[in-house]
């Protein structure tokens, strides 16, 4: 496969995922804002999917139409989901004869589904949610035409590749920047503030039928960092990304091969053997930005040894 | 009844050929898709329109234009109605390019060669050394099984008795072939059933015959070479044909960049190292190909390309140089060069062509300027062309000023009515006109023409130009069998 295009696919499939994340942390923190009695703050989430500074981000933090607005369309925020979408699209593009048709066609019409005015108009005015709930399920499309459609060749591994290292990131960054907001204070029990973190990363159910006892910041931990079962879990996405990687061992590329396996697989035990005892011990903010560090330096890794091709 | 409100305001222009109607009738061809369309009402055929419209849309067979930093998708306006050829008039028309080519192929080895034409006295050779398309780089060089022309896309119009025309020879890298595919799947979505029933012939034969083709010139004698369309990149606009091309056929699709030279051999640069090239079918033009031997700014070619293909390691589709051949002055000499080689008539007539170059016929045109249409020898796409009878008396003077300055590179042409067709026009037929392009590859086996090709149609009133560029549209183009 040309480097090009696997680093397009890469890119890509990075780019779906992170429209998944920002598009469910906003529709959930939406239904937040509503619900709330106090002086609801998107800062959070600004903090996480934006490059804002402080000053700024304080200045509409409690404005949610001004928050959707900006993270949906607007043209000068580039991780806006217009941007993003407008990127994975001319990605998919340049790559047309290696996804396929179908695939081609669900991100050619996310674009223009974005892109239409009349659509996003509804962000300012009407019920905000029904707009996401579109957004939402062109993103969910996407996936679907992927898993039933794209052959499983090194296309499909560089896709899985991008989407579980995006994963990863993304919910090393919830986890950290919410407790961040609370100053890392662990004895937080309000039930509504856990329950929306974990509607918005789909993983409220699964919180209910694991822990009988109630919200519990370290349960909390536990289930996004460590529980395999979970698919948002950074160790489960860990282990999905070491395991496509995996499938790109070939005789031809030993030396980078080796190196990045080594990379990835020392990230993977670390997660592995951790306990939310450990985590507390080290300290929850230098654990997850060891784990973040450790995953961009697999993403440069990848950049250096399969895409480079200028 | 709807029929007669869709078809009474359809007034063919004096003097013209319709494809639809004689004096009176509509032609036999035609009726299946009238008797179609009587059943319709027209909001039904606005939807079809409309229909039509969304899935050019949302498969993203569009250009963009870029303005203000912000890309905005355009799709080439589609006429729903199809335009129809008959079996016989098929014949014809596959019979004239097939010997057309046979000749320009043979031309293009003789000047690439010993030149024999131009010894004999049959192509002035002043004429073809002062071609700027015309490559010596290349002189001598052999290409496999003697094909220059692998591809070709040969425009035709009628006048008004219905004779086909010759009117460009379109050598180098003729697009709009991806058009003829999807304006036929176009009108499988919106006319259910109608191409089976009214016996059309099938167009998708076409990136079989070309991958076949392109597997044959591999210089490596090996079971599986590799095979890859060189493309601009996402910014061309016809980057949508290049990607359909690619997938259709199941070829890598490459840009200048992915590709690099080493010791004389083409590579690709992949995820597990570097690939050896066999056979490129570039979308590049000549002089952006290789920085090292033609324009040293091109950021769209392969520096060293050239010297891989010197050596014979990589082949190139189409051949460099055809430009001499489909140049619009050399095309004044294509009837002759049929006689030369060939020993026959040509089939297809050539438009009559004046050489402004030539002095008497120079005085001739510009005597008769409102009569003619002007064009550069060395552009396409319908610019730096004059329409003598649309141009004001000034606009003519202008345009004469630049000839003089350099008359080999104009030609002048009596102007062609070309033969209407009807298209779909706000709940209405309305007559436009159109040309044919349909597209022919040349392989080791022989010339094979897809029973089908492009038809381009000039959307506004009037008007006798159907390039894109100048507002032109497309329609399926429907070859009939017996």
């Amino acid at each position: 496969m040309l480097s090009r295009v696997a680093d397009s696919l890469y890119w890509m499939s990075r780019y779906l995922e992170r429209t998944d994340g920002i598009l469910r942390m906003l529709k959930i923190n939406y239904a937040s804002s509503q619900d709330d009695i106090g002086e609801f703050s998107w800062k959070p989430v600004l903090k996480t999917f934006t490059y804002l500074d402080e000053e700024t981000a304080n200045g509409i933090a409690h404005h949610s139409r001004a928050v959707l607005q900006y993270m949906v369309t607007d043209k000068e925020n580039s991780n806006s989901v217009l941007n993003i979408i407008t990127h994975a699209r001319e990605n998919a593009r340049s790559v047309q004869d290696h996804i396929t048709k179908e695939l081609w066609q669900c991100l050619n019409d996310f674009y223009h589904t974005i892109r239409d005015e009349q659509l996003v108009r509804g962000i300012h005015k009407d019920d905000p949610v029904t707009i996401l709930d579109v957004l939402i399920k062109q993103g969910l499309l996407y996936f679907g035409i992927m898993d039933i459609t794209m052959a499983r060749g090194e296309g499909y591994a560089f896709i899985n590749i991008g989407k579980h290292l995006e994963r990863a990131v993304q919910s090393a960054d919830i986890v950290d920047v919410k407790f961040s907001d609370l100053n890392y204070d662990f004895t937080k029990t309000d039930t509504t503030y856990w329950k929306y973190l974990l509607l918005s990363i789909s993983g409220y159910e699964l919180y209910l039928k694991t822990y009988r006892s109630g919200f519990d910041a370290k349960n909390v931990i536990e289930q996004i960092v460590l529980n395999g079962d979970f698919p948002r879990s950074v160790i489960y996405s860990v282990d999905r990304l070491h395991r496509y990687f995996q499938r790109l061992k070939s005789e031809r590329n030993m030396d980078s091969y080796r190196k990045i396996d080594f990379l990835i697989g020392k990230t993977r035990s670390k997660v592995k053997y951790s306990t939310v005892g450990s985590i507390m011990e080290q300290g929850l903010h230098s654990y997850l930005k060891g784990i973040k560090e450790d995953l961009y330096e697999v993403g440069n890794a990848l950049n250096l040894n399969y895409f480079a091709y200028t | 009844m709807q029929t007669s409100e869709l078809l009474n305001s359809y007034h063919v222009d004096a003097n013209t050929w319709d494809e639809m109607y004689t004096d009176l009738s509509v032609r036999e061809q035609y009726q299946g898709v009238v008797d179609f369309m009587q059943q319709m009402s027209i909001d039904e055929l606005n939807r079809k329109e409309e229909l039509a419209k969304k899935l050019f849309m949302s498969q993203g067979i569009t250009f963009t234009v870029y303005s203000s930093g912000e890309g905005i998708e355009k799709i080439f306006p589609f006429d729903i109605i199809p335009r129809i050829i008959t079996a016989s008039e098929w014949k014809y028309i596959e019979e004239g390019i097939r010997q057309r080519l046979k000749a320009l192929n043979l031309f293009l080895k003789d000047v690439y060669n010993e030149q024999f034409i131009l010894k004999d006295g049959i192509v002035p050779t002043e004429m073809v050394y002062s071609c700027p398309h015309f490559l010596r780089e290349i002189h001598g060089l052999p290409v496999p099984h003697d094909i220059y022309v692998h591809i070709a896309g040969i425009d035709l119009i009628r006048n008004n008795d219905g004779t086909f025309y010759i009117l460009e020879d379109n050598l180098r890298t003729p697009s709009g072939v991806s058009y003829m595919l999807e304006n036929r799947e176009i009108t499988k979505r919106i006319f259910p059933d109608l191409i089976p029933k009214n016996n059309v012939r099938t167009v998708t034969e076409y990136p079989n015959i070309l991958h076949r083709n392109l597997v044959s010139l591999s210089p490596r004698q090996t079971a599986n070479p590799t095979i890859v369309l060189l493309t601009p990149g996402i910014y061309n606009s016809a980057y949508f044909e290049h990607t359909t091309l690619a997938r259709l056929m199941g070829v890598e699709l490459v840009e200048g960049r992915d590709l690099v030279v080493d010791n004389h051999r083409v590579y690709m640069k992949t995820t597990s190292g570097l690939q050896q090239v066999d056979v490129i079918y570039r979308r590049v033009d000549d002089e952006f190909l290789d920085p090292m031997v033609f324009n040293p700014d091109s950021m769209l070619g392969v520096a060293g390309i050239m010297s891989a293909y010197r050596k014979g390691n990589v082949a190139i589709v189409n051949a460099l140089g055809n430009g001499v051949a489909d140049d619009k002055a050399i095309y004044t000499y294509v009837p002759a060069m049929i006689r030369y080689y060939l020993n026959e008539e040509p089939i297809l007539k050539n438009v009559p062509t004046y050489q402004l170059g030539n002095v008497g016929e120079r005085e001739y045109v510009f005597g008769n300027m409102n009569k003619m249409v002007v064009k550069k020898t060395n552009e396409s796409g319908g610019y730096g062309m004059l329409m003598g009878h649309a141009a004001s008396e000034e606009e003519i003077f202008r345009y004469q000023v630049e000839i003089l300055k350099d008359p080999r590179q104009y030609i002048a042409q009596p102007i062609i009515s070309l033969s209407s067709a009807p298209c779909y026009m706000g709940g209405r037929l309305k007559p436009r006109r159109i040309d044919l392009r349909p597209y022919a590859l040349c392989g080791p086996g022989g010339i094979e023409i897809v029973p089908g090709g492009l038809t381009r149609v000039a959307l506004r009133e009037g008007s006798l130009v159907v390039n894109s560029s100048q507002g032109g549209g497309s329609k399926d183009t429907w070859v009939l069998a017996g």
